[in-house]
């Protein structure tokens, strides 16, 4: 038997998903064919999601063998973590201080980079996302720090 | 004729200074992102999605076309030059166009494939004009049973075009009908798995999962491979094709025009599968066959036209039937939708300026593109010389300023997050993004129409069936999927007879 390690994983996930949605969709009212209440469509789907799911599993027990790749978790996290930054810094920080925040954080995620590279990446798209967002677009959000009182 | 009319309005759209600069705007990002490597259209369009709130419904979709079709312009360039793809749809060009620089023809090549291009695009921007009207009148005459049918079509054609495993790519599309679940019910206002999260009752962001799909998880995927650019460029010597080289050309420029036109309306389709499939047909048709792998100019115009056409004329679904045919447009229905605009049937008669200034910038975008391209050809290779660490934390605060400004909170911030994370994970485990973002688009309409069809039917399901042109819909639906999963049997059949 040649297992197919990515699609049985898939299949696994697709299966999980829709247990998940028709968990939740007990909440909903089914209604009749004729008149669906909202929880009719969402049944459907998640059903055949979930045999969808399962013919992806049980294929996957034979087409195989394909194994689960690894994964660049360092790269992963980083890049996650600078959104973060990013979203926890913008409205008490501003929009400076989030740019900031996110280049430094993703910087980390490739070894190449140089400290002073990336100081002149920060100043470069702070000016840019100024001219872009603020001068352009007029997005309203703070550019400085609420606490220097300079919003 | 109606048809010169409709143009003429179309062209006094277009050539207004805000379309006109616009366009440029758009086929100008659009080369340079198909000349990089690692950041494709549909990342990009989904990226300046949120820029295009302030402009006209009509700018915006110009801008947007423009990037499409600049991008297959752009991606030929590198090809040719680097033997390096910058999108997926120049992939076939490498295989000849790269033979061709390597003999000296580095011109040539180029200059085929941008006339050639242009060539496709013109005829194709033709048809979209052409079978535009023809193909809405039939689509006036659809009751909600065969709006359904045709999007069960489109979903169904898109799955089994899409690239790997069928059944993961039908899964695909069916989780992303069910992540357009979410939100308020439209009939009763009843909250769906929105957690009492406030910012869910509308639904998941399209902008979040798209940037998210596409541009971040893109990011981490380009993150972990080592970069690998050469430096080694061909020089670009005479621009000129000889006498010879251009009588070769003349037929697989028809011939890919005609392959690309064809395939671009499929749903799923779109311009790599084109591109294939001219290179496939020229390999086998053509009188130089033989010369095919050392440099065959035909290996080069036909699928550069066949792309370029693939491009325009899969718009014809999204313009006439409101169905998108891939990822870009369905980003393209998402855009529209914003702007308040629903695509569909009547696109073209409530919003004749939208439709025909479309149509006509994208010929004017053609010409614009021929005269971005191949003179600065020098330009866009010096491009390839921005490392790829500079480029991606640009790409990430573009992301994170757009998706905030949407709706001024950071929740689709962190959704988009979310997105790229579970995006990385189905690209890990070879997941196709596309078919979900088709999914997910059509998921809404879809329900809408199954529910209203089953009320008329008084909750009768042979209402689809009874119906000609649904059941016609349905019928091609099942041959579809039918003849696609046969060869994978057999395949497989065969498989297991050799290792018996």
């Amino acid at each position: 038997m040649k297992i197919n390690a990515k699609d049985v994983a898939s299949g696994a996930l697709l299966i999980g998903i829709a247990v998940i949605g028709l968990w939740l969709n007990q909440d909903h009212t089914l209604g009749t064919a004729r008149r669906m209440g909202p929880g009719y469509m969402p049944m459907m789907t998640f059903w055949l999601l979930m045999g969808l799911g399962a013919i992806v599993l049980l294929l996957g027990l034979f087409n195989g063998p394909d194994r689960l790749e690894r994964w660049a978790w360092r790269e992963l996290t980083l890049i996650l973590a600078s959104l973060v930054v990013f979203a926890l810094l913008l409205e008490s920080g501003g929009l400076f201080l989030s740019i900031a925040g996110l280049v430094g954080v993703a910087a980390l995620g490739d070894r190449t980079h140089r400290p002073l590279g990336v100081l002149g990446l920060m100043v470069f798209l702070m000016a840019l996302c100024w001219f872009v967002f603020i001068r352009e677009l007029d997005i309203r959000v703070n550019l400085f720090p609420v606490f220097l009182g300079m919003g | 004729m109606d048809l010169f009319a409709n143009l003429y309005l179309g062209f006094s759209v277009a050539l207004s200074f805000e379309n006109l600069s616009f366009a440029l705007l758009g086929a100008f990002i659009g080369t340079a992102i198909g000349v990089l490597p690692g950041i494709g259209p549909v990342a990009t369009i989904s990226l300046l999605l949120p820029i295009t709130f302030g402009m006209s419904a009509t700018t915006a979709i110009i801008m947007l076309a423009g990037i499409y079709y600049g991008a297959q312009y752009g991606g030929s360039t590198t090809s040719i030059l680097l033997n390096l793809p910058g999108e997926v749809s120049s992939v076939v060009t490498t295989l000849e166009g790269y033979k061709m620089a390597r003999k000296g023809r580095a011109g040539a090549a180029l200059t085929i494939a941008a006339v050639g291009s242009f060539f496709a695009g013109t005829i194709s921007t033709l048809l979209v004009a052409a079978s535009g009207p023809l193909l809405t009148s039939v689509a006036l005459s659809f009751g909600p049973a065969d709006y359904f049918s045709l999007m069960l079509l489109g979903l169904i054609i898109s799955a089994v075009l899409a690239q790997g495993s069928i059944v993961k790519a039908i899964a695909m599309v069916v989780l992303g009908v069910a992540l357009g679940l979410v939100g308020t019910d439209v009939q009763t206002g009843q909250q769906r798995f929105t957690f009492g999260v406030p910012e869910l009752s509308d639904g998941i962001g399209f902008v979040a999962v798209a940037m998210g799909m596409f541009g971040i998880a893109e990011i981490i995927l380009n993150l972990e491979r080592p970069e690998s650019r050469s430096v080694l460029t061909n020089k670009v010597d005479s621009l000129w094709l000889t006498r010879e080289e251009f009588k070769r050309s003349i037929a697989p420029v028809l011939r890919g025009t005609a392959i690309g036109s064809t395939l671009g309306i499929l749903p799923g389709g779109g311009a790599s599968l084109a591109a294939f499939g001219s290179y496939m047909m020229e390999s086998k048709v053509s009188k130089f066959r033989h010369e095919f792998g050392t440099g065959a100019i035909e290996g080069v115009a036909g699928p550069e036209a066949a792309n370029n056409a693939a491009a325009q004329t899969s718009f014809i679904p999204l313009l006439t039937l409101g169905i998108p045919a891939n990822a870009v447009m369905a980003l393209m229905v998402g855009a529209l939708i914003i702007q308040g605009i629903q695509p569909g049937p009547r696109m073209v008669e409530a919003q004749p300026d939208l439709f025909w200034g479309l149509i006509a910038s994208m010929w004017v975008g053609n010409l614009m593109l021929l005269v971005i391209n191949l003179p600065m050809i020098g330009m866009w290779v010096k491009l390839l010389e921005v490392p790829y660490r500079h480029l991606y934390p640009a790409i990430l605060i573009f992301c994170a300023i757009g998706v905030y400004s949407l709706n001024n909170n950071v929740f689709d911030v962190y959704l988009t997050m979310l997105f790229g994370l579970f995006g990385y994970l189905c690209s890990k485990l070879k997941l196709e993004g596309a078919p979900m973002l088709i999914g997910f688009v059509l998921g809404p309409m879809m329900e809408e129409h199954l529910r209203r069809a089953m009320l008329l039917s008084r909750g009768d399901p042979m209402v689809f069936i009874q119906r000609p042109i649904s059941a016609t819909l349905l019928a091609i639906g099942a041959i579809a999927l039918i003849t696609m999963l046969l060869p994978a049997l057999r395949k497989k059949k065969e498989a297991a007879l050799a290792e018996g």
